[in-house]
């Protein structure tokens, strides 16, 4: 004869049972994972050492406010702009070719040397001293090399700029059809 | 012959299929166009204008364009360019674009992948705020207006996937959004709570609450930093390419912690699969697939929302053991080692056929699999049974008689294809709500005719194009009669009688006396109605008919079965896509379970265990020898019990002490039950009565496979570990069966399907490899993996290949005293699960239907002095049950409706007796009968306000796009690029 019943006994674990259950699970845990941990300890050591341990329990201690603060800093238009600009400019320097500037940073850094030596005087350069600075080689380089970098700035790079232009104005878009070596509509 | 069109794109020449439209074409020619508001599964929608191209020099739009022979289209204009780029604006300025702290941002989001395809920078109208609250109202999702881009995917779905007709757009408004119903709160209308909305919502709109502050890192950020921080990232996203880049990231990174499984569902036998995502032992969301194959972006509530039980605190993880007048929680060594030792002595002494087995019709096929084969292999007792006994074994055995496998003809396709469903005794959209879609949906969109045959006017009844009434317990008399009337008539398929059926003759003269005249007084519906159902059934080229417990709960439930099969071969109606019988299986897997021999006469794949040769292929593979005569079946095991010869029982996913009918003398068996154990994930009402209760895991915490009610064998992969110490059911038969001492080896549910695949020639060809994901096979399956969608296409499966008409007769409905004035009927809600085991723990659910109710007609409740809230009691025969009323014109006269969702003092099966189907035992429950006595005459209503079922839906076809065209501000992006070109020449 069993009736229908329906209340449970539990199995409870006694406390000590159950941190002897606890500890034998983070010891099974700890012997599983021996070597990180030991390196572990290690860099939390360097982090006590430093100080960093005390700032990290600072800012998870108080998260939320934390971040509230950060957040309100942040939300600011120069910080604003600060992330802005620094995503532009991470674009902009990938178009850089580095290999067509070297040879032009190496000669505006000498240029530089030379005026670091230069000396504050009063002497005064004439449109003849101008001319006949054209004669010395190295000046002539500079000044060919200046009026092509002149001549390349004139260019209309409008439709390269990705900041202000709608899709349709993009480049890409412009070119004739067999222009394009790949269609821009194929999926990659 | 379709010709092939020729055509050009971007100067390109080439050819294209008809019937397509240009932006079906560009897809699947991998050209890349926006479409925000394009869904593959809803169709174009065209609100959102982003998919214009250029077609012969117009612009269109390319999702609701056609493609015509010789046309000219051209994606790559700077014109068509700068028209995308018009239309993309006007969504920005609906939608504010914060990605990194959106939990939208999943990689899924249509308008961030957009934006970024599009290469847009920055947007020319800037984004507004729209002068609406955020709607919470709901318990499982929210609609944030000032994200929503009026889109119209959640209308669309809503109107005419789901056929709710819950939501609209209102275009006439400054600001237009999307409204439920009339403009009320969500949780006020008459949402049903399907998800579709979320489902198809392209962004963070209309967001299941699951994600909110859950799936991203940043976004579970309190609500006053959160605000800055969407002006930060605003402020930084002027130039958006770059920084969505940083949200990509985010995005990548939330892969780790969130996990997406695939699973089928258990709420009933549709079998919709779909995605879950968890993080941790948390439920973010159901995220359904368009390439479920059962039910794609579909759900109802119980689907989508409905897996709260998973980590409810009062799941089984221990065992149980019964000692004095409680149960003690115990380890699994002791439980098993107590149930080897009795199931071991009651063998001994009693022999094997003292005991008895019964599977579950919730569980997966491998777990059927191997509980039959403990039953027959390691104790050796047919005496197997499941719970589809109770439901759909009438269908089953109506199907053998007539067209040979036991179930339905063809799929979910079919029903949808059909031009006329027929569906009997079947409350379509609360029982099989993703299927009832379907219907739903051909009905109102393309011309599918739809006749009713039921008690209770319920949806299907209400959309259907034709109700009728019948006399309970008598559809196999009009069924009959309008069989005879179609041959009378000599609408009959003379072709396909005489190529593929036998026994017309002896049928003819059996059905003499089921005259119209005579079916009319039987039955109640006229013989005008009588004779529509026949013209229509005549004048339809594909007929589909839909059954369930209304049909097979009868003493004649085999019968109308049978009745109904029978007319669907006299016109021809099987074996042609869109026709057949579809007897719709209640649980996920009922299908399977029958199938993998959990009964107590058929060993897996519905092979005879009386036939020699099927047991000495069985015991070829098993090694032992096995027991030839049939077993009992459930019904007949309650009563070994009684009668003193059933000693002990071993039952998993049941909760046959509630479900079973004439409970009373159930559970009164199980108190006598020598040695009892039940294996559930909580303890039900039939664990309460066990020696030991073993927790069991729920189909998210393992695998396996399901076979829905389309014959659709799929695969469902394990989301969670088993809670606490519970285990996966096949785990623990084997341990049982192991400690018997079986031997059996399987270390993944693939192994026992390995198995079975060799024995059942139906399964044939299934593998895991062949169910990988969402791939799916619909049975048979031969050998080499073809399966057979639509049954019936080369023969019928009988020794000479023709179908059978197989004669039957009337079995009237049972007599009750005459004091026994009210017909009760029962069956299912919506929301609720069987006994509410599993939906009950919903916190949302229950805010909304959070107790049983008793549907009284407005008659019954003047005649009776009944209001809302009147708490009753229910005396039958058998028992009596305590309820509270809920007065509706669903139900008519002396008719009600109990659902059978409780457990407590308004359990349906207190008043049901022990009357079954004469040829299967299924319980009658649909032929009970009481008197009614009011025991409070006020009460609170058991139906909340905020239950679906009082909402005001506003049909219509879509999200009527035309009156976004009507308004003054509306300019097609198409007309501004020309207008812009002429000023410039």
């Amino acid at each position: 004869m069993a009736k229908a019943i329906n209340n449970i006994k539990r199995f409870e674990l006694s406390p000590e049972d159950k941190r002897q259950k606890d500890l034998e699970e983070v010891e099974n845990a700890l012997i599983d994972n021996k070597e990180s941990i030991l390196e572990l300890l290690t860099a939390v050591g360097h982090m006590h050492d430093r100080g960093i341990l005390s700032l990290l329990n600072g800012l998870f201690g108080q998260g939320d406010k934390v971040l509230n603060v950060l957040v309100k800093a942040v939300d600011k238009p120069e910080a604003t702009n600060t992330i802005k600009n620094l995503l532009l400019m991470v674009g902009t320097l990938g178009t850089i070719n580095v290999q067509q500037l070297e040879p032009l940073l190496l000669k505006l850094n000498s240029g530089v040397a030379r005026v670091a030596e230069y000396k504050e005087t009063d002497e005064k350069t004439s449109y003849f001293d101008l001319v006949k600075a054209l004669k010395d080689p190295e000046v002539n380089r500079a000044v060919t090399l200046l009026i092509t970098f002149l001549k390349g700035m004139g260019e209309d790079t409008s439709a390269m700029e990705r900041n202000t232009q709608l899709p349709e104005d993009q480049k890409m878009h412009k070119m004739e059809k067999s222009e394009r070596d790949v269609p821009p509509n194929k999926r990659e | 012959m379709p010709a092939s069109l020729n055509i050009k794109i971007n100067g390109i020449e080439m050819n294209a299929k008809q019937d397509q439209t240009v932006l079906q074409l560009l897809n699947d020619s991998s050209i890349e166009i926006p479409q925000v508001c394009f869904h593959p599964s809803l169709g174009a929608i065209e609100t959102c204008d982003t998919c214009i191209v250029s077609v012969n020099g117009e612009f269109v739009r390319s999702c609701s364009t056609k493609i015509k022979d010789g046309d000219v289209i051209d994606t790559v204009d700077p014109d068509v360019k700068q028209a995308q780029t018009i239309a993309m604006d006007k969504i920005l300025f609906n939608h504010e674009l914060y990605c990194t702290v959106c939990d939208y941002n999943n990689g899924g989001c249509e308008i961030h992948n957009t934006v970024k395809a599009m290469k847009i920078n920055h947007q020319s109208i800037p984004f507004d705020q729209k002068p609406y609250e955020k709607d919470e109202s709901h318990p499982f999702y929210r609609y944030d207006p000032d994200q929503c881009i009026l889109c119209g995917r959640c209308v669309e779905a809503c109107q005419d996937v789901q056929v709710t007709e819950t939501l609209t757009i209102d275009w006439e408004r400054q600001r237009p959004r999307v409204i439920w119903d009339k403009d009320v709160p969500i949780n006020e209308s008459s949402c049903v709570s399907c998800g579709h909305c979320s489902t198809v919502c392209p962004c963070n709109a209309m967001m299941e609450k699951g994600m909110e502050g859950e799936a991203g890192f940043l976004t579970g950020i309190a609500k006053n930093t959160l605000r800055p921080m969407i002006e930060i990232t605003k402020n930084v996203e002027t130039g958006y390419g770059s920084i969505l880049a940083i949200s990509d990231m985010e995005a990548a990174m939330r892969e780790e912690k969130i996990k997406k499984t695939k699973t089928v569902c258990t709420y009933c036998g549709v079998g919709c699969s779909f995605d879950v995502w968890t993080k941790g032992r948390e439920i973010l969301k159901v995220e359904p697939q368009a390439e479920a194959p059962a039910n794609g972006i579909s759900t109802c509530v119980k689907g989508k929302f409905g897996w709260d039980f998973v980590n409810n605190e009062e799941r089984l993880t221990k065992p149980l053991i019964r000692e004095g007048d409680s149960f003690r929680e115990a380890e699994w060594d002791e439980a098993l080692d107590l149930i080897t030792r009795k199931f071991s002595e009651i063998k001994e002494q009693h022999g094997p056929d003292a005991m008895s087995f019964i599977t579950s019709s919730k569980c997966t096929n491998e777990e059927s699999y191997l509980m039959q084969k403990l039953g027959r292999a390691v104790i050796g007792t047919n005496n197997i049974d499941n719970c589809s006994r109770y439901c759909q074994t009438p269908a089953t055995v109506g199907l053998f008689r007539t067209v040979g496998y036991g179930g339905d003809a063809g799929s979910i396709e079919d029903i949808k294809n059909s031009e006329l469903v027929l569906i009997i005794g079947s409350n379509t959209s609360e029982s099989h709500p993703v299927l009832s879609t379907r219907v739903k949906r051909s009905q109102k969109l393309n011309g599918q005719k739809v006749i009713v045959a039921d008690l209770r006017e319920h949806e299907m009844a209400e959309r259907s194009d034709l109700f009728v009434r019948p006399r309970a317990g008598t559809d196999m008399v009009w069924l009959s009669a309008i069989t005879k009337y179609i041959i009378d008539q000599g609408w009959a398929d003379e072709k396909f009688l005489q190529e593929k059926v036998n026994g017309l003759e002896e049928f003819v003269s059996n059905l003499e006396k089921y005259t119209l005249k005579f079916a009319e007084e039987t039955t109640g519906i006229s013989i005008d109605n009588l004779i529509k159902m026949a013209e229509m059934i005549h004048e339809a080229n594909s007929v589909s008919a839909l059954w369930a417990m209304g049909v097979t709960q009868h003493l004649g439930g085999s019968d109308t079965s049978t009745a109904i099969s029978n007319l669907l071969l006299v016109t021809g109606n099987y074996a042609k896509p869109g026709a057949g019988a579809y007897p719709l299986r209640g649980h996920n897997n009922v299908q399977g379970a029958g199938d993998f021999g959990s009964s107590p006469d058929n060993l897996p794949g519905y092979q005879k265990v009386s036939d020699p040769d099927v047991r000495k292929k069985f015991e070829k593979a098993w090694g032992v020898k096995l027991p030839e005569k049939a077993g009992l079946n459930n019904h007949e095991m309650v009563e070994g019990i009684h009668e003193g010869q059933l000693k002990a029982m071993y039952l998993k996913g049941e909760d046959m002490g509630l479900v079973d009918s004439n409970i009373n003398y159930v559970q009164a068996a199980f108190e006598k039950l020598d040695f009892f154990v039940v294996q559930d994930i909580f303890l039900s009402r039939t664990a309460e009565f066990a020696d030991v209760v073993l927790p069991a895991s729920p189909s998210l915490e393992k695998e396996g496979t399901f076979t829905n009610t389309e014959r659709r064998i799929q695969r469902l992969y394990q989301a969670f570990e088993p809670l606490g110490d519970s285990k996966p059911d096949w785990q623990i038969i084997i341990e049982v069966a192991n400690r018997l001492g079986a031997g059996w080896t399987y270390t993944h549910p693939s192994e026992i399907m390995a198995e079975a695949a060799k024995l059942m020639p139906l399964y044939a060809g299934v593998t895991y490899e062949r169910l990988e994901g969402y791939k799916s096979l619909q049975w048979p399956v031969a050998e080499d993996g073809t399966d057979s969608p639509l049954l019936y296409t080369e023969s019928f499966p009988f020794p000479d290949g023709k179908a059978r008409l197989y004669p039957v007769d009337w079995t009237p409905a049972l007599e009750f005293p005459i004091e026994y004035d009210i017909h009760v009927n029962n069956g299912r809600l919506l929301e609720h699960f069987h006994e509410g085991n599993m939906t009950y723990k919903s916190k949302g659910i229950s805010s909304k239907t959070p107790e049983v109710f008793l549907e009284v007609s407005p008659d019954l409740a003047k005649e009776r002095g009944l209001k809302d809230g009147t708490l009753v009691r229910l005396t039958s025969p058998y028992g009596n049950v305590k309820v509270k009323c809920h007065i509706t014109d669903r139900v008519k006269g002396k008719e009600v409706y109990l659902p059978m969702n409780d457990r407590g003092e308004a359990a349906i099966n207190l008043l049901t007796s022990s009357y079954a189907d004469k040829d299967t035992d299924t319980p009658a429950y649909k032929e009970t009968k009481v008197k009614l006595e009011i025991l409070s005459e006020e009460g609170s209503n058991p139906l909340p306000r905020i239950n679906h079922r009082y909402g005001n839906p506003q049909p219509q076809i879509g999200v009527n796009v035309q009156k976004k065209w009507a308004r003054k501000d509306y300019i097609f992006p198409g007309e501004m690029v020309k207008k812009e070109r002429k000023q410039h020449g």
